[in-house]
């Protein structure tokens, strides 16, 4: 394109060309055509200094990559939202009749998928997300007439009653999830996950510099943010992170990092009965309507309250009491459940920090489980249209 | 795709290979404009439409302006292209906005209007390719450039990814001749480009992504007003995460045509070391604001009218290039109050002809600039103007507020912007090119293998620019 100088006027408070620059741009050539950029490159051997940076760099992501290792990290596949996204579209490319697992990291950790398969046949599509009610990913569920499968629901108290999700932008974020983050998600997990231990958000450098011995601000009140806890596989098949079995300084730490809400003021939201109450009527209604909407598809659905000990089960019991929360849940919407307090053969079983368990306990958790799943499932007259959830 | 990918990564690697092989310039032009529509298109595919649209709607509009032999007939096209490029950013961008204006207008007169539901999804990067391109029809309308020969290379400029959802924003005469003969990128400039590439990541990844953005997250998302120093912090995370970001971004795509041997203008002149307003503007997003000044200022009559018309072309022109970074009127009170920098300046100026800051006072005056622009940054982060003035009071010392900010972001935010400024004074008078051309080797090396090691270990999750909103 040829171009042509026209009359100029000056910038706003300036005038014409800065002579201090090295290099003119726009800013200096008001009101003209521009001309093509010049770009210098400095006069160095930039050939070495790539070579010399690109051995420096190599060294030292392999000496990230030892620490780690020497920590016992072993290279995994990331809880991510694309690789939730993933799982979520198997629903719509053909799956939409299987058994889906939705729920928080208890549903996560302690269902095991290998063992299902064993059981049923079938591998569920693992949806639970860690630190998240389920009722997002069930009303998720709900609104989607592809899905006519079956669904357990994955109940912990703490979470499902006050509406809490952590990762409730996943939903979302799978549903508008473009080809550029598919791509990435599908390199990272064929070029980095499997390879690199040090690939996860809990060794990303800002997590771990937040994590030193800083001087506590006089006046604030920081909270140890949770650890990592497991490892998952490409389809999120997850189960706890050895370390909290074998390690237990770092076992000691989850139990410190859960202790922190078992004390201290409630949010604003729960900080009366009343308000805690309303809450909790809240997240049953929702439930009941994704209920509805599910069982008038067809599709069967039964609640899970997984394994839980300690301090963590009795603080779960202050705040939302079976009673008023578990029972009216299961009356409410008509749906059978399933809570690890009526089932001895889901007692007793290994928990190093209280609410997971261990990989082996999980196995034996999910090998008692399926059966009873199987048989509510089997039990469970499909609905007709009008009929349910009160 | 973002420039922070994985798959922009692979998608890079692939167009470099085709653009080395030796296939005719006009096939490598064509990979090029493919490649390019396929970036935008990793996105949302269905967006590439309005790329089409504004594409050739210029292009039709600027050949038929220039053949027409009347003033009224070259007017009908030029407004044809503006409404068309402005329509489109209207609809998609202002339109919800507009609505609920309308909305509270009616309500204000005691009509209750419920205006419908508003579902559209902004397409990324609309702002900066209707400017791109409504600059062509505007050069040609103002006989500054004749238009491109080739539909090709126009549509080349109007796509191509490097430039095309964040800036700079080019003009057509700085990129359509660089299509007009073959370019390959030279071993030099490919190893340049990626140094640029790997300084940009650093700055986006590590710094802007890594470190700054949860501070400003912490004050400007909570809903705890903030003390002094959180409020401060806060503001000054913000002014160092928009810069890193936004610089960070720039200096890749500068760095990515390079390798592809083309050449980007500077979009950025270490701002944060501006003596006043109107050099803050000659260093911030360089090429908005002289787009600006050129289809906007200028034609408002600039300074050739008076003073009266002088002070209205520039508040006019700030209050609209704040509205243009977003629907809000936070935006049109960030343009205002930067208009109202300007006005006073300008004021000043004539008041002390010739005045020559010394040493001392030019570091004075920087950091006044410096400290006014983190006021106004305060508007354009801020989701409502109850959380801005909630932040002004805290950074004014008004609110009795329990402290929010760990140790580790306070210490951290303060290293990094003072990091910043510090560098700007460096570099206020120099290029990054002039000062690496007096570095050795070997320091060069390990700042370049350090900041790629720590953009690996930050491990950014490729989130967007911030840019890329408006």
């Amino acid at each position: 394109m040829r171009s042509s100088i026209s009359s100029s006027d000056g910038t706003p408070g300036s005038g014409a060309a800065h002579p201090d620059f090295v290099r003119l741009t726009a800013a200096d050539r008001p009101g003209v055509a521009q001309p093509v950029p010049e770009r210098d490159i400095p006069e160095r051997p930039w050939g070495a200094i790539w070579l010399g940076a690109i051995l420096l760099a190599m060294v030292l992501i392999g000496a990230w990559e030892l620490h780690w290792r020497a920590f016992g990290v072993t290279p995994g596949y990331a809880n991510t939202d694309s690789e939730w996204a993933q799982q979520r579209r198997r629903i719509d490319h053909g799956e939409g009749n299987a058994t889906v697992l939705v729920g928080s990291s208890r549903t996560l950790f302690d269902v095991q998928l290998p063992v299902w398969q064993q059981l049923t046949g079938e591998r569920p599509i693992q949806l639970a997300l860690e630190g998240t009610s389920s009722l997002p990913a069930l009303e998720d569920l709900a609104a989607d007439p592809k899905f006519t499968g079956r669904v357990l629901v994955g109940v912990t108290s703490s979470l499902f009653f006050t509406g809490f999700a952590y990762r409730g932008d996943a939903i979302a974020k799978a549903h508008k999830e473009g080809p550029s983050r598919r791509i990435s998600n599908w390199l990272s997990m064929h070029l980095v996950e499997p390879y690199f231990a040090f690939d996860n958000p809990d060794f990303a450098l800002a997590t771990v510099i937040a994590r030193q011995e800083w001087p506590v601000r006089p006046g604030t009140h920081p909270r140890m943010a949770v650890r990592k806890l497991s490892n998952s596989d490409a389809d999120r098949n997850t189960h706890l992170w050895n370390k909290l079995v074998t390690d237990v300084g770092y076992r000691d730490l989850a139990r410190r990092i859960w202790s922190q809400q078992f004390t201290g003021p409630p949010p604003p939201a729960m900080d009366t009965p009343a308000k805690l109450e309303a809450l909790e009527q809240k997240q049953i209604d929702r439930a009941v309507a994704a209920v509805a909407k599910l069982r008038a598809r067809g599709v069967k659905v039964v609640f899970l309250r997984a394994p839980v000990i300690g301090p963590y089960y009795d603080f779960e019991e202050k705040i939302a009491p079976r009673a008023r929360t578990w029972d009216k849940l299961l009356a409410r919407t008509g749906v059978p459940g399933i809570s690890f307090t009526d089932y001895p053969q889901l007692q007793g079983l290994e928990q190093p920090e209280w609410s997971h368990l261990s990989e082996p306990a999980a196995r034996k958790f999910t090998a008692a489980l399926v059966p009873l799943v199987v048989s509510v499932f089997q039990q469970t007259p499909v609905l007709a249209q009008g009929t349910g959830p009160r | 795709m973002v420039f922070n990918s994985l798959a922009f990564m692979a998608f890079f690697a692939v167009v470099l290979a085709l653009h080395a092989l030796p296939l005719p310039w006009t096939t490598k032009k064509i990979n090029l404009l493919v490649a390019s529509y396929l970036f935008y298109a990793a996105w949302n595919p269905p967006f590439v439409i309005l790329l089409w649209v504004s594409t050739v709607v210029d292009w039709f509009a600027a050949q038929k302006l220039v053949h027409a032999q009347r003033p009224v007939v070259r007017r009908a096209w030029m407004l044809l292209s503006v409404v068309a490029n402005l329509g489109m950013l209207g609809y998609f961008k202002y339109g919800h906005f507009l609505l609920e204006n309308f909305s509270d207008l009616m309500a204000s007169v005691g009509v209750h209007y419920v205006p419908p539901a508003w579902d559209i999804v902004l397409p990324v990067g609309i702002s900066f390719y209707t400017f791109a391109t409504l600059s062509y029809t505007l050069d040609v309308y103002l006989r500054r450039a004749l238009p491109a020969r080739k539909f090709l290379d126009y549509a080349l400029f109007v796509t191509f990814f490097p430039h095309l959802v964040a800036g700079p924003i080019m003009r057509p005469t700085e990129l359509v001749p660089q299509f007009e003969s073959p370019r390959k990128g030279s071993r030099r400039q490919l190893q340049f480009g990626m140094v640029l590439v790997t300084l940009g990541l650093f700055q986006k990844v590590v710094l802007a992504d890594g470190f700054l953005a949860k501070a400003a997250e912490m004050i400007y998302d909570a809903e705890q007003a903030p003390g002094a120093l959180d409020a401060w912090v806060g503001t000054l995370a913000f002014s160092g995460q928009i810069f890193c970001d936004f610089a960070g971004y720039s200096t890749i795509a500068i760095g990515v045509a390079m390798c592809l041997g083309f050449a980007m203008p500077d979009n950025f002149r270490f701002p944060y070391a501006a003596v006043g307003f109107s050099d803050f503007w000659r260093r911030w997003h360089i090429t908005l604001s002289s787009w600006l000044r050129d289809y906007l200022y200028i034609p408002l009559g600039g300074n050739r009218h008076g003073e009266g018309r002088t002070y209205m072309a520039l508040m006019g022109t700030m209050l609209l290039g704040g509205l243009w970074h977003g629907a809000s009127w936070t935006f049109v009170v960030w343009g205002g109050l930067h208009g109202i920098y300007l006005s006073v300046e300008r004021q000043l100026r004539q008041r002390f002809p010739g005045y020559q800051p010394g040493p001392v006072a030019l570091v004075a005056l920087g950091l006044l600039t410096w400290t006014l622009v983190n006021v106004t940054w305060v508007f354009f982060r801020a989701h409502s103007f109850s959380k801005a003035w909630s932040v002004l009071r805290g950074m004014a010392g008004v609110n009795a507020a329990a402290p929010i900010l760990p140790t580790m972001y306070l210490a951290t935010t303060l290293l990094i912007v003072a990091g910043v400024v510090v560098a700007h004074w460096q570099m206020r008078q120099r290029t990054l090119e002039s000062v690496l051309q007096r570095v050795s080797a070997i320091p060069l090396a390990v700042a370049l293998g350090l900041m790629a090691f720590l953009v690996v270990i930050t491990q950014g999750s490729g989130s967007a620019f911030i840019y890329f909103q408006f």
